[in-house]
């Protein structure tokens, strides 16, 4: 059931997108628009990936390249 | 697991098939360049936090320690469809209970300048001092060679967009290093936009093949060293006192102590994206990491206490009783065994952020992630961000991020793991918590880059601050400044 909510969201969710131009497209160029990490909050992922559990799903690291976990 | 994953490739297979057939045809006029001009970032962050639980003094212990993060970025365009990226840096730290490798460092008895290693651990370590001056605590750290360290990286990446920009591929190779661990990165991925570049899909790949270079804890590999012999090496002329206070030669590490056999510690990693435009005004990312590591997933350096074998110390018999307490200054348990943790781990990471644009002051940056792996922890993130711009030039940054997880089925607190176990650790980072983080940040931002050092316009600076906190009561606080140069 969870698997059939999730799925019946994101077709709704993407199914209501409208395309947008590349002229509309000034206020998602915004540099705080980024879907990406920001450039300074790099060290700040870093950090999180030593003291937590949990890492990835965020354009850091995901695990290895370090001895932590 | 296997069946989510399933279902998962199949969203995956259906987008692509979707977005493929409605894809416009490109138009090829004007060919911009991908990065019109070399562009250098230079950011640094300092970190320290303090606690109580040290993993490396089995879960009880100061957690004080310091890094501070010089790191390069050089993105360089070389020609209009193509850019060579090198990220290098250091990360310095001071760790307290990485210096509780040898604890005993803190009566000067073994501060000889020696590696902390598993190789050459005899008599010189209490050369310098009585045997009865030799002392040690989980809440002081000590003065070792493992008490500092620095890492090193880098990556160099290289990535090429299609004349239509509307697919790009990249490959980056890296290697990193610090005393105890050497890690050799290669990884590679395409993105494809589609529907005017108002939707994007990814898939990348990354394997890191990491090497352990072992460092256990003194007393394990002294231990070894002496072939279980108390009254040689580092033991000699050393007191080992029972629970009581009484002179004991009882002690043995579990089942005699074994190293680490393979020093391997392999990831591969999966990431697939989704980038949608929902309207002029907002959008959303959707991200999965799919994560297999494997070798040896434990770190050799933390110990484990048992709570069905005996105690032994080092040090004042006195302090024994108020060993648990901050107040202990002289006397250290000798270790049961180091962490034992299964050699495969399996983690599905997935994310999502939606970020929209509320006016022209104000932004709204939201990001959630649900992540589970085979140790059996569960986590969830959630942040947020609001950007507003005070000025042309200046942003700021107020920021709120929680976060929890489940404990590892392998984790009991100091003291508290059976010998019987299989598998064991009293790392608190695998514990159960909650965690809460402040944050504040500005940047400066000048278009026209009318600053200049050489060559080099500054267009941008940023600075972060952070403060985390943990209900396990770990807190931290975090530093970052940043400055983005253009070649002009």
């Amino acid at each position: 059931m969870k698997n059939l909510i999730m799925i019946i969201i994101l077709v709704t969710f993407f199914s209501s997108c409208s395309t947008v131009k590349e002229y509309e497209k000034v206020n998602l160029n915004d540099p705080d628009m980024a879907l990406t990490q920001m450039q300074i909050d790099r060290f700040e992922t870093n950090y999180q990936v030593y003291r937590e559990a949990a890492a990835g799903a965020n354009g850091g690291k995901s695990g290895g390249g370090c001895g932590c976990n | 697991m296997q069946l989510i994953m399933n279902k998962i490739f199949i969203i995956f297979v259906f987008l692509f098939g979707y977005l493929g057939y409605s894809q416009d045809e490109p138009i090829a006029t004007y060919k911009k360049r991908v990065l019109e001009q070399t562009e250098v970032d230079f950011l640094m962050s300092y970190y320290s936090q303090d606690g109580d639980n040290a993993a490396v003094t089995g879960g009880i212990g100061t957690e004080e320690l310091t890094d501070i993060t010089p790191t390069f970025v050089f993105s360089i365009p070389l020609n209009e469809d193509d850019v060579l990226t090198v990220d290098a840096g250091i990360s310095s730290y001071t760790s307290a209970s990485s210096s509780n490798l040898n604890p005993f460092d803190v009566s000067g008895a073994s501060n000889s300048g020696e590696d902390d290693d598993d190789e050459d651990d005899d008599n010189d370590r209490v050369q310098n001092g009585q045997a009865s001056d030799i002392i040690g605590s989980p809440w002081v750290a000590s003065s070792g060679a493992s008490q500092q360290d620095v890492w090193g990286s880098i990556t160099v990446d290289y990535s090429h967009s299609s004349d239509d920009r509307n697919f790009i591929w990249n490959t980056n190779i890296s290697f990193a290093t610090e005393y105890d661990y050497t890690s050799f990165g290669l990884g590679g991925g395409v993105a494809k936009l589609f529907n005017e570049k108002n939707t994007e899909l990814s898939a990348h790949a990354k394997v890191y093949i990491d090497l352990w270079n072992p460092l256990y804890p003194t007393e394990l590999d002294s231990y070894l060293d002496v072939d279980g012999d108390l009254d040689d090496g580092f033991f000699e002329d050393v007191d080992i006192l029972d629970q009581n206070g009484n002179i004991s030669t009882n002690w043995q590490p579990i089942n005699g102590f074994s190293l680490i056999k393979d020093k391997g510690r392999n990831t591969y990693a999966l990431t697939l994206s989704w980038a949608q435009i929902l309207n002029k005004n907002s959008q959303f990312s959707f991200f999965v990491d799919i994560v297999q590591q494997q070798g040896w997933l434990g770190n050799p350096m933390q110990r484990v206490y048992f709570t069905d074998t005996e105690n032994y110390f080092i040090g004042n018999a006195s302090s024994i009783p108020n060993y648990t307490s901050k107040q202990n200054k002289d006397v250290f348990q000798l270790a049961d065994d180091i962490e034992r943790l299964p050699d495969s781990r399996f983690k599905i990471p997935v994310g999502f952020r939606y970020n929209h644009y509320l006016n022209e002051k104000t932004s709204l940056r939201t990001y959630y992630r649900f992540y589970t792996d085979d140790w059996g922890i569960v986590s969830h993130t959630a942040s947020i961000e609001l950007p507003f711009k005070i000025s042309s030039k200046f942003t700021l940054y107020p920021s709120y991020r929680f976060y929890n997880q489940t404990a590892a089925d392998y984790f009991a607190p100091f003291d508290e793991h059976l010998s019987t176990d299989q598998y064991y650790t009293s790392d608190y980072d695998l514990s159960k918590f909650s965690s809460n983080q402040f944050g504040f940040g500005v940047s400066y931002t000048d278009i026209f880059t009318k600053a200049h050092i050489w060559k080099l316009g500054l267009k941008n600076i940023d600075f972060r601050y952070n403060y985390y906190k943990r209900d396990t009561g770990l807190t931290a606080n975090y530093f970052a400044l940043g400055f983005k140069f253009q070649m002009n």
